[in-house]
Parts: C-alpha cells; structure tokens; sequence
C-alpha cells in the first residue's frame, strides 16, 4: 500500500523502507554537524530470468554503508520531515499498446491507457529524487534518425468513454490517462505506440486512484500530435497531487513530431 | 588728380564690377581653387558624401535585421560567419557607389581590380578555397557546435567553426585546427548527430559453446541494463565459423548521450555472465598433435651393401 505523504526523519529506528510493490525506497538519516543529511536508495527485486520466471525479492537486505555512492544524500538542515509524492518520469513515456489497432479515417475513439509513475522525494518545495516504481527501461519513439528516446511502458487500451473501475485504476503505481485518438487523415493508421510529456501534466488523486488531464491525439499526414483535451470527470474527491513542470503556456503548445509514416505504418 | 576724386572712381568702378570679378582679381586665374570651388564640384561633393551616408546607414540596417534574423535560426559561429561577409559585401557596396557618385570611372577601375584580384587569387587560394569550403559546410549542416565528428582519424567536439577552419577539442583536451577545405574533402563521421547509436560487439566463444544459450544470455543481458533500448531491439548475429572460435556479433541501441556507459556496463556484464554460466571467448590457440614415432629403417644392410 502506497501512502503519499509527510514523513518524519527516522532518527531512531535506523533504516526506513517504504514498499511500493516489489520495489522499496530506503531512507536513512546521516548526521552532518548542526543538521541531518536524509539519503534515499532504491531496491528493485531481480528480473525474471530464464529459470525464474517471478521476480525475487532478496529476503535479506544487505544495504551499503550510507557513504556508497548508491544512496542519494541531500542535506536537510534543520528540517525533519520529507514527503514522497508521485511523479512523472522525467523523460517522455513511450506507451506500447498491448494489441495495437487499426483507426479508420475521420473516425474518433475515446478511452483509457494506464502508465508507470515515480516516486518523488520532496524536502520543502526541492525535489530531492524521483525512483521509478519498477526497473526501468528506455525505447526510441519514432526512427533511429529523428525519434525521442522515453521510458518504455506497455499498457492495454480501454475503448470506453466512461469513468473507469479497472482494477489498474486502484493500483497506486499507475496513473490513468483519458484519451481521445483522432485520425484526420485520408488513410486509416495502427495506433501501437503512444507518446506521453508527463511535464505538461498533472495528477488528481483520491487515495490510490490516479489520473491526468484528457490527452488528444491527433493523426495526421504531418505526425501525430499530443495535446491537452480538458478535464474528464475525476472521482469524487479528488485532489491534485502533482503539478505540471512546465510553465502554463508551455503546456498547452502541442508537441508534435514528423514520425507519422513511421509510427502510424500508413 | 584729386586724391577724392581717384577715390570716388575707385569706388564707382568696385561697385559696378559683379562678385565673381572681384573675386578674380584676388585669386589669380590659373589657381588649383579655381577648378575646385565651382558649383558643380559642390554639387558632385555633396552627392559623393550622400552616397556615403546613405550607404552607411543601409548597410548598417541591413546587417542589424540580418544579426536579429540569424540570432533566432542559426547559432552563433555561424550567424557570425554570414554577418562577417555581410559586412565585406556591404562595405564593398559603400565603396562602388560613392566612387560611382563621383563620376570616377569604374569601369576601368574594375579592370584594374580584376587584375589585382587574380593576382591576389593566386597568391590567396588557399585562403579563398578555405572560405568558400567553410560556406559550403555551414550550408550542407554536417555538423554543427557541439557535436562531436571523426575527420580522417582524428575524433573531438566541434569547439569552433570558423571562416577559414574548424576547430575540434579531443578528449584528451588538444585542439586540432582542420582547414575547411581538408574537411570537404574528408570523410566526416558525425557520431552525435541522432538521438540513438548502436554498441557493436564482437564476440568469439569456443566451437563447444551452445550458440542459442549464449544468445540467450546475451539478450538478457542487455534485457538487464536499464540504458539498454527495447526498440530498436538488439540484434544478434553469427559471423561465422573463424578459425579459433565462433563468431558472434551483437548490436545493442543506447541513446546517443548513454552510450559511453552502456558499452563499459554491457562489456562488464556480458564477461560476467558469460564466466558464470561457463561459456568460454575463444583465442587464437594452436592444436598440436603428436605423431607416433616413425619406425627407423635397418641401416646396416645399406651400409654392408656400399661397402660392398
């Protein structure tokens, strides 16, 4: 269970490890004259491998001494409190769709795509570090010679226009996009990859239910194109958790990306 | 005569007699002044001034509105090179059309340059070849500051790029000054200009490996390394039968800026793996066979038959 919240520094109870799924954030306290240095470590279990097909959580953890270069160490002065809130990657997120589909010309399909968000530890208003939820990993977005390098996410695509009550939209390590996909162009095109700027973003939240703003993507002969499309309905009471990193102007300015041919297969 | 009589006359005639004459009865007729101060020459002085201005100010807005255009759409080596010749032409410009202005003429004054400029073409070739090349760089986008090039061997960050060269930082921290002109003419490999490039790896295992489990374990292994991109996805290729192993090729994509660390961390990890699940790199090696020994022939009857 993920709480997004304020901590206390755990000055008397050694290591502090938060669970998130099978991967944890340790947080230690080092001392450092008048104030504390808080240091952070993720942990993520083994990939699955060939003759293991689970991933393992080691069951003894055996941590490096708070001076390995591992930890992440950020002076806190006299404060003694931290919050870990969630967080978009910082690069884009390049989400693959399970089972890509093929959109017919002029047509509109709304519906919903789940992807992995990040674990932010805050001091104050400074974002110390963000640790993705699970191992990381990186896929171009577009062609060799012009794409976006993002983290690389896989995902189902839910064709409906209503809220949802997926079970995904309970797991806290997933945020829910509501997007609408529209093919202006004169040729039906495969929707199989999906390009999110979780800097242009928010994330609304009550309890472990995350969601964003309603993304549009545009297909057209020119590329496709991620824009802001307003705000679905949100559950009730929900709450925003997490800022754009981008200025409000920024945000709204479409990013688009000459890769049409490429990504679309027209 | 009465003195006031000499003098009324004198005074009579002064004023009947128009400025000019007067003038001319201070400064002799043949005086250089004479030819300089007339109106004409007022007239031609004014205009050579004016085309001078004028020539000033319009080149002067010109190169302002083309400083503001550049700065938005080109950086700034570049923008300083095409300003830089702004400037020559403009300046040139200034130049033709005040001489022109004062009826000078240009024709003849051109042939006198055209010959200048040929001899001076000879004695600059070099240097014009250089310029040009530099023009012809900056347009086709090769590479731009910042990047960083492999030119005949020599590998840096593009530190500068000039009118005449091209300056690169190695990574040992030298400065190498390639001329224009040898970077037309080269072979340029502009490592950075994508956004992803591919680590190749050639691998030589030992004839007892089992090629798919090595395959196996080298697309895990890049599966692992959280730089590792999933798409393009890792290519795996047998190069053959060699003659101490067999050959294996392995391509992993990284982001252009990873690159570095992804080829120490998939060397590491690839000679890890590779130690822990037994698989051997092959060496050149050389397989030496014993002979069983020959039997030796009886000499004796050979040496009884010589002496016979």
């Amino acid at each position: 269970m993920i709480t997004w919240k304020r901590w206390d520094l755990p000055r008397n109870e050694g290591t502090r490890l938060h669970q998130f799924g099978d991967m944890r954030i340790c947080i230690a306290v080092d001392m450092a004259g008048d104030g504390d240095i808080l240091a952070a470590l993720p942990i993520y279990p083994d990939r699955p491998t060939e003759t293991r097909k689970k991933p393992r959580i080691p069951a003894n953890l055996a941590l490096p001494s708070l001076s390995d270069r591992a930890w992440t160490r950020f002076y806190m002065g006299s404060r003694g409190d931290y919050e870990i809130v969630p967080a978009y990657p910082p690069i884009p997120t390049c989400v693959r769709l399970k089972d890509p589909f093929s959109l017919p010309p002029g047509s509109t399909l709304e519906g919903w795509i789940f992807s992995r968000i990040e674990a932010c530890i805050r001091v104050g208003d400074t974002s110390v570090v963000s640790y993705p939820l699970t191992r990381p990993a990186k896929t171009l977005y577009g062609p060799p010679d012009a794409g976006v390098v993002c983290r690389y996410d896989e995902a189902e695509f839910l064709a409906t226009a209503e809220p949802i009550v997926s079970s995904l939209h309970a797991d806290p390590r997933f945020v829910a996009h509501p997007v609408r996909l529209k093919n202006v162009s004169a040729t039906p095109v495969v929707v199989s990859d999906l390009c999110i700027y979780g800097e242009q973003l928010s994330i609304f939240g009550v309890e472990s239910m995350l969601q964003s703003e309603k993304l549009l993507f545009a297909f057209s002969s020119s590329g496709v194109r991620m824009s802001l499309d307003g705000q679905a309905p949100l559950p009730r009471g929900a709450r925003t958790v997490a800022k754009p990193s981008v200025s409000g102007e920024e945000r709204f300015i479409e990013r688009s990306f000459e890769l049409f041919k490429t990504i679309t297969r027209i | 005569m009465d003195p006031s009589t000499v003098a009324a006359e004198t005074a009579a005639r002064t004023e009947a007699t128009p400025f000019s004459s007067r003038l001319g009865e201070i400064i002799p007729k043949n005086a250089i002044f004479d030819s300089l101060f007339t109106v004409d020459a007022a007239i031609k002085a004014a205009r050579v001034a004016l085309a001078f201005v004028l020539g000033l100010i319009l080149v002067g807005l010109v190169i302002t509105v083309l400083k503001r255009l550049i700065k938005k759409r080109t950086d700034p080596r570049t923008g300083g090179l095409v300003i830089k010749v702004a400037q020559y032409l403009g300046f040139a410009f200034i130049i033709i059309s005040t001489l022109e202005a004062a009826d000078v003429n240009l024709s003849a004054l051109l042939g006198a340059a055209g010959i200048a400029g040929i001899a001076i073409g000879f004695a600059a070739q070099t240097s014009v070849s250089n310029f040009i090349s530099g023009f012809f760089i900056v347009s086709e986008k090769t590479f731009t500051h910042g990047d960083v090039i492999n030119v005949d061997g020599k590998t840096g960050l593009v530190y500068s790029i000039d009118a005449m060269s091209v300056k690169l930082r190695t990574f040992d921290n030298q400065l190498i000054r390639i001329p224009n002109e040898t970077l037309i003419k080269s072979n340029v490999s502009n490592i950075t200009r994508f956004p992803v490039r591919r680590l190749n790896m050639d691998i030589l295992v030992t004839y007892d490996t089992d090629v798919e489990r090595a395959r196996a374990i080298l697309m895990d292994v890049a599966a692992e390394d959280p730089n590792a991109l999933r798409n393009p996805e890792p290519v795996f290729m047998m190069t053959g039968f060699k003659d101490s192993g067999i050959g294996l090729f392995f391509g992993v994509w990284f982001a252009t800026a990873e690159w570095f660390d992804g080829n120490n961390d998939m060397y590491i990890a690839v000679k890890k793996r590779f130690d822990a699940e037994g698989i051997e790199f092959a060496y050149p090696t050389m397989t030496v066979l014993p002979r069983p020994a020959l039997p030796v022939p009886n000499a004796s009857p050979a040496r009884g038959k010589n002496r016979s």
